[in-house]
């Protein structure tokens, strides 16, 4: 009887205990973190720190892109938007055994709003002039009132980090799966599993399994690469098409495509009115028929297909399909139509002579691209514009640069043409988008920091962003984002080319592992994660 | 008989000086002998007549006087037309003073183009009649080869046609018989003295070695210590010579030397 | 050793045949994208394969062959001329100006070159067709890359003014630009020689290091240079050993030229 139990015990707990081993998780960052502080975290490694180590009152799961509970059991939006409340776990303690409650959520927020702090964190609660303050109730109950509506507001609260109040070790105490044990510059950094971390598996078991995670510094995505292939670190967050080839020659196994991102690949024109540009081009630039025929003779289907083996989408607008809830369903994609594309510059007066395109008066149309040198997808992108634009008799030069001369050219001299780049959306929230779509902003590329908004169609955005950001219902936001999102496939300001899949590589020997498309794509469950 | 050449100079480099007060006579027709150890300030003394020790960061102070005209005061493009023309200069290594890169037709043709307007035929004849005078073969066949191909006693009669290309009126010949053997030595020591004697060229003729010079020199004038010590015909510096320094000369010779017959009243 | 030579002439007439009729070697235009088959493995339409935009590598390699084989040598030969002009006139005249043009061509020489060459690249207009880029590229090499070689003439000229047929060539009248063409250009002909063949494999490879940071030939033109930026990812690169053509082709090209040049310091 007593063998049968422990074979019964066996049977119980045999697939579990393969997740039970503990073991070391090691991936690469690209640099030292600028910070360890989690309040400050704002370039992508100090993130990657703050995601392993620090509690948050709640976490937007990245496979259904909704909100679920973690410190907190529940919480409440108040006053539309003005107010919110949180309901928070009972008897949990801080990694260094000190006690967690509400007045920790409390002090933290009130640290993050600190003027003197600078968090980009707590920027993005700032919806208007006034004071953010956050009052402990009871221990178990918090409130956190803002002087106006703050859009997005629940999904914000993804990136606080719980510090405690009162712990010796201040913000080095953490509520999450691990805390930080040793950093050797330049080189590592070790993170420890967290004894004290309350979430528990479905056997009641403590999580994480792992016992620590190894975060290797390294600058060179080829040599991670070839550590990866090595076995020497687990998970790639995202690799590139080429090694992704190059890894499913050598073992499916090894990589995965977590499906189309919500990252854009995009060419715009410059229109500002102080760029140093012939009137003429100017014309071309400015005219909606113009951007919209070039559009139409870019053959996306070819671009996801050749340049990225087929793991990227032909874009629709301004957000990918990925973003499941914002995603504007009612756009179509830009059709390949070469034909359509001359038709629409007939309109503007332009016609062919001998295979050129010409203008109105008589200008050959030619421009050059300029995108960042070294990024080979794009360089390819782009030869294949080239490529693409001249079977409708425009001439375009493709001009690869260093970044920083890239950068200096698009915001600050404004002496190109038309540019390719990438924008990496971190945040599905529309909110994120007000620093490219309001006429003012500094990364409204194609004509950035209006006074007054140049055309009509950029006036209405600007009327809708607003709109969308001072209102806490998020069906009336989805509305108004629809129309902008409909404005801009109709004016495309930016030509959304593709959206590129994520690709990850994931070791065989990792356990549990769900890929998602939104950051951090191979370990956002990594309290599950476990090592064979 | 006005001398042809006179001088009366000192010769410096940069704080030293090499020859103090150097009086010199060349007169017309004669060879002059110019005698003292290696590194005693003789070449210099070629250089300064040339007007080219400003090249070697020399400095040339006193007089230098040609047919009677003072050489230090003129300019340089005077020198030019100088240089070869009236004095002609014969080196002392015959083979390294030949440009590697060039046939021996070119070099001497274009030397006589330096001075020369006249065309190729012209130019042609003096050539042959250079050569002839150095008794060089005057074929097409030698003088199309280049230094390396010829031999160092026809490399030194090639200098000395060049030299005699203009029929100077003053022949320097800067030890140009030390890189030689001892056959050749002699054969180049008369040619100079037939060339002395046949074109009734003046010369020159700087050396260390004393009987080489004893037996074309009209006079030789010793050189030590950076002044000439005593000047007189080859017979008087033998058989009568004044100055210890000459006296130690001499007695260092193993074999008294052949004197040339007493050919012009040439005097110290 | 011959045959190594003639192997290498050979070579080098093929290669520049083949560069020369690219229009007619190649099966395809080097810019045409074949988009139904990137990245695929040679087969008898493609001998070397597509590359990641399917456009056929043994076009592009050829095509890229001539651009490199033309404008190298230009270039080469702008610098070797620039390198004899500066050098020379720095090593006949000396002095200061010698001295002025050393301290030049050291600056030449430390500053990062490379740095500079893609300082100069980026501030070329935007709208530049391939075709100017690659020979703007090739035009600031050759403008860039005199420093080292103006140098050794400089040196050369230096010694040659040493040299006693110089001094001879003076001593016989020659003086400024005869003394210069006849004298010491024929006789530096070989340092030049020597310079203008090492500078057309360095001018190559520095084009392949331009354009490995995408600042060499704009697209879709190809050079030696472009194509090799396609083996940055080595470290990822799946077994292809065709890829490795475009460098085995700059090796075969380089070492050809090298084999020559050294039959060439043989000679002079």
């Amino acid at each position: 009887m007593k063998r049968f139990l422990l074979f019964a015990l066996a049977l119980l707990v045999g697939p579990l205990a393969f997740a039970q081993n503990g073991g070391e998780l090691r991936f690469c960052i690209n640099s030292e973190p600028k910070t360890f502080n989690p309040l400050l975290a704002q370039d992508d490694n100090s993130e990657v720190i703050r995601y392993l180590t620090a509690g948050v009152l709640l976490r937007v799961n990245r496979i259904t892109q909704k909100p679920q509970p973690e410190l907190a059991t529940g919480w409440k939006v108040l006053d539309g938007g003005k107010r919110i409340r949180f309901k928070l776990r009972e008897g949990l303690r801080y990694s260094d055994g000190t006690q967690f409650s509400s007045a920790d959520v409390a002090y933290t927020m009130q640290q993050l709003m600190d003027p003197a702090l600078h968090s980009t964190t707590g920027d993005a609660f700032r919806s208007a002039e006034g004071k953010v303050t956050a009052q402990a109730v009871s221990p178990t109950v918090v409130e956190i009132a803002f002087p106006a509506p703050v859009a997005n507001l629940v999904n914000l609260f993804d990136t606080v980090a719980i510090v405690s109040e009162k712990s010796p070790q201040k913000e080095t105490a953490t509520l999450g799966p691990f805390y930080m044990a040793e950093h050797k510059s330049g080189s590592y950094i070790l993170l420890k599993r967290n004894p004290n971390y309350w979430k528990k598996d479905a056997a009641g078991r403590p999580l994480p399994y792992l016992d620590s995670v190894r975060l290797e510094i390294e600058q060179n995505r080829e040599i991670e690469a070839l550590r990866y292939r090595r076995g020497e670190v687990h998970l790639i967050n995202t690799v590139s098409p080429a090694i992704f080839e190059k890894f499913t020659a050598d073992d499916p196994s090894l990589v995965r495509d977590a499906g189309v991102s919500s990252d854009t690949e995009q060419l715009w024109f410059n229109q500002s009115p102080t760029a140093s540009l012939p009137d003429y081009k100017r014309a071309w630039f400015t005219s909606t028929n113009f951007r919209r025929a070039i559009s139409q003779a870019i053959n996306r289907e070819d671009m996801a297909r050749v340049v990225f083996r087929g793991h990227a989408k032909p874009a629709i607008g301004i957000i990918s399909p990925a973003n499941k809830f914002w995603f504007n369903s009612k756009l179509k994609p830009h059709p390949y139509d070469p034909a359509a594309a001359i038709k629409l510059l007939q309109q503007d007066g332009f016609h062919q002579e001998n295979g050129v395109l010409k203008d109105r008066g008589g200008h050959a149309v030619e421009f050059s691209i300029i995108t960042n040198a070294g990024n080979r997808p794009r360089e390819n992108m782009a030869a294949m514009i080239q490529e693409d634009l001249k079977k409708i008799g425009i001439k375009v030069s493709v001009a690869p640069m260093d970044f920083p001369s890239l950068i200096e050219r698009i915001s600050d001299k404004l002496n190109y043409e038309a540019c390719l780049l990438g924008l990496v959306n971190a945040d599905l929230d529309p909110n994120s988008q007000m620093n490219v779509w309001l006429s003012s902003a500094d990364n409204h590329q194609w004509n950035a920091r209006q006074k007054t908004p140049a055309t009509p169609w950029e006036a209405q955005i600007d009327k809708l962003m607003r709109a969308q950001s001072s209102s806490a219902d998020n069906s009336k936001r989805k509305q108004y984002w629809d129309e902008v999102q409909q404005i801009a496939w109709e004016q495309e300001p930016f030509i959304y080319l593709v959206n590129k899949d994520t690709l990850v590589a994931i070791a065989p020997g990792v356990k549990n592992a769900q890929p998602s498309t939104l950051r951090p794509q191979t370990y956002w469950n990594v309290e599950e994660l476990a090592l064979k | 008989m006005a001398a042809l050449l006179q001088t009366r100079l000192t010769i410096s480099y940069k704080d030293k000086t090499v020859l103090r007060e150097v009086c010199l006579e060349i007169n017309e027709g004669e060879v002059l002998g110019l005698v003292g150890h290696s590194g005693c300030g003789k070449s210099s003394l070629a250089l300064a007549v040339l007007g080219l020790l400003g090249m070697k960061d020399g400095k040339v102070t006193g007089s230098i006087r040609w047919k009677g005209e003072e050489l230090l005061t003129l300019k340089e493009s005077a020198w030019l037309k100088l240089r070869g023309k009236e004095i002609a200069f014969v080196p002392q290594s015959p083979l390294s003073s030949l440009n590697p890169a060039l046939r021996i037709e070119t070099q001497l043709a274009e030397a006589w183009k330096l001075h020369q307007s006249g065309g190729k035929q012209e130019c042609q004849k003096a050539i042959l009649a250079a050569l002839e005078n150095v008794s060089l073969p005057a074929e097409k066949e030698f003088l199309r080869r280049y230094p390396s191909e010829i031999s160092v006693g026809q490399a030194q009669r090639v200098l000395i046609a060049m030299a005699i290309l203009h029929r100077p009126s003053l022949l320097i010949a800067d030890e140009p018989t030390s890189a030689l053997d001892a056959i050749t030595q002699s054969e180049i020591l008369d040619l100079f003295s037939h060339l002395n004697r046949k074109l009734g060229m003046s010369i020159l003729y700087i050396s260390h070695d004393l009987p080489s010079v004893a037996s074309i020199c009209d006079r030789i004038a010793i050189v030590n210590d950076g002044e000439i010590v005593e000047c007189a015909p080859p017979q008087q510096i033998f058989f009568a010579p004044t100055h210890a320094f000459t006296r130690r000369l001499v007695a260092a010779l193993p074999s008294m030397p052949q004197m040339p017959e007493k050919r012009r009243g040439a005097s110290a | 050793m011959k045959a190594l030579r003639w192997g290498a002439t050979a070579l080098l007439i093929l290669a520049a045949l083949a560069a020369i009729g690219a229009h007619y070697v190649a099966p395809a235009g080097y810019e045409h994208q074949f988009r139904e088959s990137p990245g695929v493995s040679p087969s008898a339409q493609h001998p070397l394969g597509t590359d990641d935009l399917g456009r056929d590598r043994f076009a592009r390699l050829i095509y890229g062959l001539r651009v490199s084989l033309i404008l190298a040598p230009l270039a080469a030969a702008l610098t070797t001329l620039m390198a004899a002009l500066i050098g020379g006139i720095a090593g006949y005249c000396g002095g200061w100006v010698e001295g002025c043009a050393l301290v030049i061509m050291d600056l030449f020489l430390s500053i990062p070159w490379l740095f500079l060459l893609i300082t100069v690249r980026a501030m070329l207009p935007l709208n530049i067709s391939p075709e100017s880029s690659v020979f703007i590229t090739f035009l600031l090499l050759g403008v860039l890359g005199w420093a080292a070689s103006a140098r050794i003439i400089c040196a050369g000229t230096r010694d040659l003014l040493k040299s006693e047929f110089v001094w001879l060539a003076r001593a016989s009248g020659f003086s400024g630009f005869k003394l210069l063409r006849l004298h010491l250009l024929p006789n530096l002909r070989g340092t030049l020689l020597a310079q203008f063949w090492i500078s057309i494999p360095v001018f190559i490879i520095a084009e392949a290091n331009l354009g490995a940071m995408g600042l060499g030939v704009a697209e879709p033109l190809p050079s030696l240079g472009s194509l090799l930026r396609e083996l940055q990812n080595v470290v990822t690169l799946r077994p292809e050993p065709w890829r490795f053509m475009p460098l085995l082709v700059l090796i075969m090209v380089v070492s050809c030229f090298q084999t020559l040049l050294n039959k060439n310091e043989v000679r002079t």
